[in-house]
């Protein structure tokens, strides 16, 4: 009732100013929903902004022994003038952000290609191979990758060695660790990643396709002119989601890092790991930490206004 | 007018919740978390019974799932005392006990090792129970290399659990014998058995044996950085040592260069696992369990038989021999596992004799806190001693319930007697080995042990590997590390 007024209202160009009275209303009227969210609103209350309150501690001196001491900046100062901070923050944007772009192109060709399946059965077997990776542990993963690429008897250098070339030890080398890292995650991410896609390239209007062969259009001409308009605004929401998390990478890379690499493989997370929590420098580590989310913020914010100046509309 | 009533009314209720939040954070936080100094009794007066004793222990301790109920139920029959038993995932002990003394939800008892022993000490957060341990009669029959290697300043804030025991070098005996070689005794007669084990040492045809591997070539462990790989850091340790009476960094120390030498060489023949920088222990002993392997530098006592049993499921006839140090090295025993009284306890004399005084009885607390309890772990049959099943996997014997087998540190007439390749393999290690000391008190340290760690084991990988010289390595890691490690070195030699 309230909506088809509003409606009536918008359309005169006029503007609704609810009163006091219709909210009191409103409550009443929508008493069970309001009632089903109060367990959402408590939860997301004790859980997300309750424990914000630890925020303060980056601006305190505090360890388990004494009580949390403030020192204002100090331990900000103390990471931005950290050269291996520095670098960790080089790696940790660099591996994310082309991790990002290559998830995302990935799972969007395989998208596209699972989706010109016409052999359901086939289709839903490939798609039962490529989720599976996902759900395998990275501690597992990473046992299956050293393996697959040991020196002395690892599958790749077997296969190098038919053609006469010397074993490499892929693991301990900067310029293979990288492209590898990539690698190993599009292998384990990229099937769950084309779930999204997938949805939405159900929800295309075959009419557009059928309007789009009667103009002439082949198979890519579809894909370049309905199929990837009709995906571009789930691309854009699961771009920006991602970007909320590039600065959250740990597991991944510690458990394919070792000392010969540390110079690309150090993220913040992991240095912040091995100088913070195991040292129980917890204001350091709430510094870092909020840091990384202030980044993240930013890194939204600005997606989204190129979101909203590209398409005209964004996710915030 | 309603939306922004809406708004409005959340803002102010989320700003309420947070600024309460904030107020009751800062009220707990704020409370003194400073130790307290608890005041000891008089010697004369027996100390009150405590009615439990919160524990705190990592995966050394018996689990629940094999037999931790029935455990605390005998030690609450023999001392009326319960025992409630804090024990999170293995791995993650250390950060789970940091997380507890921040929170203020402080053990009795906890179980507290090396360089975390340290901090804890000079922070005030563990009882000095020195002079209890002086007075102890039962107390002065535990070996007194055992006390001194834990103690801070001439002080004992945490008591040896069991002997630190540390890595032995084991070889492969079948391999030796069809070979005609002998276990070598210096370095030279070593490397000449690497030689011959990276060359088909078991006559198979093939070359797809591993002579030498380690996980990595820098330990984790600290104060035994070297224990993995010591039959090539011989006198050497990349780690802060002490010489001529002053302390220095180990790793600029001329024995350091011939140690990345030896290592690097061998690592160029081939005589070294070639993925050395990223086995972990795991991964060495599925290589070494395979039959891969001939030479591994790992635990003496009971990995000796793990280590046996294993290999032969993949060869019948293969045998290991735990050799004695080559002449140019000792093995290290690490500093002794300890446990600690904190300094939030309420009752530390009570605790001191009915715990840590009762598992060091040489008796009934020994023989409970070693081997578990009888009906459930071993079996007392006219007289005589014998392992029950696991209660986890009933094709093995019951494992140790806190101490291990042969490692205790008191006199006990051990009525359970090891298999005999522990106890050898615990001979040979104890006759060659030296007892690691704990680093002297540095906040430089504590803050940067870390970084310092990492840049020694990327120095040593890189060395080692070939992709840089030891003099650019060495010159790369003085010129990163010296700001700190000079103010680390000040601090330690300011110590007393």
């Amino acid at each position: 009732m309230f909506a088809k007024t509003q409606r009536n209202n918008l359309t005169q160009g006029t503007a609704v100013v609810p009163k006091k009275k219709d909210l009191v209303r409103r409550i009443i009227q929508y008493k069970y929903f309001y009632l089903m969210f109060l367990p959402v609103f408590i939860f997301t209350i004790v859980f997300n902004y309750i424990p914000m309150a630890g925020i303060r501690f980056a601006f305190y001196k505090y360890n388990p022994f004494a009580p949390p001491k403030f020192i204002g900046w100090e331990n900000f100062k103390t990471l931005l003038v950290n050269p291996k901070f520095i670098a960790a923050f080089k790696n940790t944007i660099t591996l994310s952000i082309v991790n990002l772009v290559l998830g995302m192109l990935v799972s969007i060709i395989f998208a596209l290609l699972l989706n010109e399946l016409y052999n359901k059965y086939f289709k839903s077997f490939v798609q039962t191979v490529l989720y599976l990776p996902h759900f395998i542990s990275w501690v597992v993963t990473a046992s299956i990758f050293y393996l697959i690429l040991s020196p002395t008897d690892g599958f790749i250098n077997q296969i190098l060695g038919f053609f006469g070339i010397e074993p490499i030890y892929f693991m301990i080398e900067e310029k293979w660790w990288t492209p590898i890292y990539y690698f190993i995650n599009r292998w384990k991410e990229t099937g769950w990643g084309t779930i999204i896609y997938l949805a939405a390239l159900s929800g295309i209007n075959p009419e557009l396709y059928e309007a789009a062969v009667i103009d002439g259009a082949g198979r890519l001409k579809q894909t370049w002119y309905v199929t990837i308009p009709g995906i571009m605004s789930t691309i854009l929401v699961v771009f920006i989601l991602n970007l909320a998390k590039v600065m959250n990478i740990f597991e991944s890379v510690f458990v394919l890092q070792n000392p010969m690499v540390l110079n690309v493989s150090e993220v913040i997370r992991t240095y912040n790991y091995k100088v913070g929590l195991l040292q129980s420098d917890y204001g350091y580590s709430t510094a870092v930490g909020l840091f990384n989310s202030v980044i993240s913020m930013v890194l939204v914010i600005i997606a989204d206004k190129a979101s909203q100046k590209i398409k005209g509309s964004g996710i915030l | 007018m309603g939306k922004p009533l809406v708004k409005r009314t959340l803002s102010i209720f989320i700003a309420i919740v947070l600024a309460l939040s904030v107020a009751a954070c800062t009220k707990k936080a704020e409370q003194p978390a400073a130790p307290e100094k608890s005041e000891k009794s008089e010697a004369s007066k027996e100390p009150e019974k405590p009615a439990s004793i919160k524990l705190m222990v990592d995966g050394t301790f018996i689990t629940k799932e094999a037999g931790q109920d029935q455990f605390v139920a005998e030690y609450k029959k023999m001392t009326g005392v319960d025992l409630i038993i804090n024990q999170p995932a293995h791995n993650q002990y250390y950060e789970k006990v940091n997380l507890a003394f921040a929170s203020q939800d402080i053990p009795d008892v906890l179980i507290i090792s090396g360089t975390t022993m340290v901090n804890y000490a000079i922070n005030g957060a563990l009882y000095d129970m020195t002079d209890l341990v002086d007075k102890s009669p039962i107390m002065q029959k535990v070996g007194q290399k055992y006390k001194d290697a834990v103690k801070i300043n001439g002080r004992l804030y945490a008591f040896p659990t069991q002997a630190g025991n540390g890595p032995i070098t084991y070889m492969r005996k079948d391999w030796l014998e069809k070979n005609n070689l002998k276990v070598p005794t210096t370095y030279a007669e070593y490397l000449e058995v690497l030689k011959v084990f990276a060359n088909d040492p078991d006559q198979n045809g093939k070359q797809d044996t591993i002579a030498f591997t380690a996980p990595g070539l820098v330990s984790d462990d600290p104060t035994t950085l070297q224990n993995y790989m010591v039959d090539f850091y011989q006198d050497a340790s990349p780690d802060f040592i002490k010489k001529d009476g002053k302390w220095v960094d180990g790793m600029l120390e001329p024995e350091m260069k011939a140690a990345l030498e030896r290592m690097r060489e061998a690592y160029s023949l081939g005589l070294i696992d070639k993925e050395i920088v990223t086995n972990k222990t795991s991964t060495c002993r599925d290589k070494f369990n395979a039959g891969k392997v001939g030479v591994f530098t790992y635990w003496a006592g009971t990995w000796n038989m793990n280590l046996e049993n294993e290999l032969k499921k993949a060869v019948r006839d293969a045998s290991i021999v735990a050799i004695p140090a080559i002449k140019e090295t000792k093995y290290l025993e690490r500093v002794p596992a300890t446990m600690a009284i904190t300094s939030k306890a309420a009752n530390p004399e009570g605790i001191f004799k009915y715990f840590f005084e009762f598992m060091h009885d040489g008796d009934k607390g020994t023989l409970l806190f070693s081997h578990g309890v009888e009906g459930v772990h071993y079996k007392v049959t006219d007289g005589k001693y014998e392992k029950l099943p696991s209660l986890q996997d009933p094709k093995k014997p019951a494992n140790k319930a806190f101490i291990d087998n042969g490692l205790q540190i008191v006199p006990f007439n051990d009525p359970i007697t090891p298999d005999p390749r522990i106890t050898e393999s615990l001979k040979v290690f104890n006759a060659n080995s030296i007892v690691s000391t704990l680093l002297p008190v540095s906040e430089n340290y504590t803050k940067n042990s870390a970084d310092i760690l990492t840049a020694r084991k990327e120095t040593i990988s890189k060395i080692v590997l070939g992709q840089m010289t030891i003099e650019e390595g060495l010159a790369k890691y003085e010129k990163d590390t010296k700001a700190i490690t000079d103010l680390i070195l000040k601090d330690f030699n300011a110590a007393k």
